[in-house]
């Protein structure tokens, strides 16, 4: 409980040190806003010209779109530290004071970072996510709610996770490796379509490897009504704890890894 | 016209030395490749569209090869900015617009080349329908080839110009992101032009922004006929020019206004 108090006080600190620069602030969130309005386009413009994908129609695949723009910019919005941060922390020796202070690693790095800009990435994915449902008609239950719940919470975990993956090779080779992003960007830009649109080696990826489809795919079908390759109804409440152990798999390696960390020494 | 030449190599060999990045960069832009590729497979599963998906897929390739065209950006000049260090270069005894034109051009050009050969012998060896096909006709490939040519220098331009805009708000991120945006989306690397509305085709056709990739690949593959390729880098040649002088009217305005920061 202490580590989630101290958790939320920094996320409130880190707030307000984002605001105290309210002209530049406005500016960089309304470039985020441009930016993630465009990607949304490209949507709108495939839907436009195709008008379904496989079976999935114009609003199934903006729902699609929202959640995993949803997820994936919540985990920017308050994993700065881990999404982006890391690497430089490492190369610059940022990590040594971190490690002389009386509580656990990734707290700490995670307390040392927040990206406020995404907010209005956020709005656009939730816009994405109600016109989707609009769309494709969804009665929503109980039932529902708490799957979607389920399925954004898990994801912000795998993506927390394989984010991880770049942060724990960064303990070793001190520079960042760029090649992780293929998983991590590149899980958002694939899996913001339907998994079943791709071949298999893609979807085994992002089946086993990077279990997106497990998380967002499973659920999101299940909300629309159309399951997942016809899968029963508990999967969609047990698939996408893969995303939690997605999680602690890497978190057990993080603090592994930092066995081996060595500084830089400046 | 000497000092810009060395400039130029300069950067070349700069470019050069960075192997290691060089081919993270390449594997991770071939797996968004084989992503999108896949993703307008499906889509065209469905709904097959007067553009065969040979072309799209080609389309796709050819601009992820040379995406390091559009987005490499000077990030010394972008400190220099910051740090208060661009008046050492008024102290050149070259003109500034032309010392940061052919360094860019030389970090582009380089950039491009050595991840873009790779990828499109990779793009190559890939089945019919994913990866990238031959060319319509040797004239279509040759016009193509000058196209690209003539949107390099186009896009150094427009480079130019952003960086121009920089100095003024020192803070890039604001105005770069929206012309950042405005670029990935209109020269089609976001979702190939030719899939856009039919509707938008003919301003988007014109506007700077698609005669960068986007003319060349469309020489390439056929679908502007060798006939009109005489128009077409005519209109490139036009936006070059505006771009350029723009960029040199703003640079001009810069070097007289400048404050630096800092010390």
């Amino acid at each position: 409980m202490d580590t989630v108090r101290l958790y939320i006080r920094s996320m409130g600190m880190l707030l307000r040190s984002h605001l105290q620069y309210p002209a530049s602030f406005v500016m960089q969130t309304l470039a985020q806003l441009v930016m993630e309005a465009g990607e949304m386009m490209v949507v709108i413009l495939v839907v436009d010209r195709f008008e379904k994908l496989k079976g999935w129609t114009g609003g199934n695949l903006f729902f699609f779109f929202g959640l995993m723009s949803v997820s994936f910019y919540i985990t920017e919005f308050f994993g700065r530290g881990i999404t982006g941060d890391f690497p430089s922390m490492v190369r610059t020796g940022k990590l040594d004071t971190i490690l002389l202070r009386p509580r656990g690693v990734l707290t700490q790095v995670l307390c040392s970072g927040m990206d406020p800009r995404r907010i209005t990435c956020i709005a656009v994915g939730t816009v994405a996510l109600i016109m989707g449902s609009r769309m494709s008609g969804v009665e929503w239950s109980a039932l529902k709610v708490l799957a979607l719940i389920e399925s954004i919470g898990m994801s912000c975990l795998l993506i927390l996770g394989l984010f991880m993956i770049e942060s724990i090779f960064c303990i070793h080779s001190v520079k960042s490796v760029e090649l992780v992003n293929a998983i991590t960007y590149g899980g958002r830009s694939a899996c913001q379509y339907p998994i079943d649109i791709y071949p298999t080696p893609l979807k085994v990826m992002f089946t086993v490897l990077a279990p997106f489809a497990l998380t967002l795919h499973v659920p999101a079908a299940w909300i629309l009504g159309k399951p997942l390759y016809g899968w029963p109804i508990w999967t969609v409440f047990v698939t996408p704890l893969s995303g939690a152990a997605v999680f602690f798999i890497m978190t057990a390696l993080f603090h592994r890894g930092m066995r081996y960390y060595r500084s830089t020494g400046s | 016209m000497r000092a810009y030449f060395t400039v130029f190599k300069m950067r070349l060999r700069m470019e050069l030395q960075y192997r290691g990045a060089m081919i993270g960069g390449i594997a991770c832009q071939v797996f968004f490749g084989l992503i999108l590729v896949a993703l307008y497979r499906a889509l065209y599963e469905g709904k097959p569209q007067a553009i065969p998906i040979e072309h799209v897929a080609t389309y796709v390739w050819l601009q992820q090869s040379f995406f390091r065209m559009l987005v490499a950006s000077d990030p010394d000049l972008l400190d220099k900015i910051r740090s208060g260090d661009i008046s050492y270069d008024m102290c050149r005894p070259v003109d500034m617009y032309g010392f940061y034109y052919v360094r860019i051009m030389a970090q582009k050009l380089m950039g491009s080349l050595m991840r873009g050969i790779p990828m499109l012998v990779f793009a190559a060896l890939l089945p019919k329908g994913w990866g990238i096909v031959l060319p319509n006709s040797v004239p279509g490939l040759l016009a193509g080839v000058m196209a690209l040519v003539i949107g390099l220098l186009c896009m150094c331009a427009l480079e130019n110009i952003t960086m121009a805009f920089t100095m003024r708000t020192l803070d890039p991120r604001g105005i770069q992101a929206m012309l950042n945006l405005l670029m990935v989306t209109f020269s089609g690397n976001l979702l190939p032009l030719t899939l856009f509305p039919d509707s938008w085709q003919k301003v988007i056709k014109v506007l700077p922004y698609s005669q960068l990739l986007d003319a060349p690949i469309r020489l390439y593959t056929g679908e502007y006929p060798v006939s009109e390729a005489f128009k077409i880098i005519t209109i490139q040649l036009l936006w070059t020019l505006v771009l350029g002088a723009f960029g040199m009217y703003l640079w001009g305005r810069n070097k007289k206004r400048m404050i630096v920061q800092g010390g």
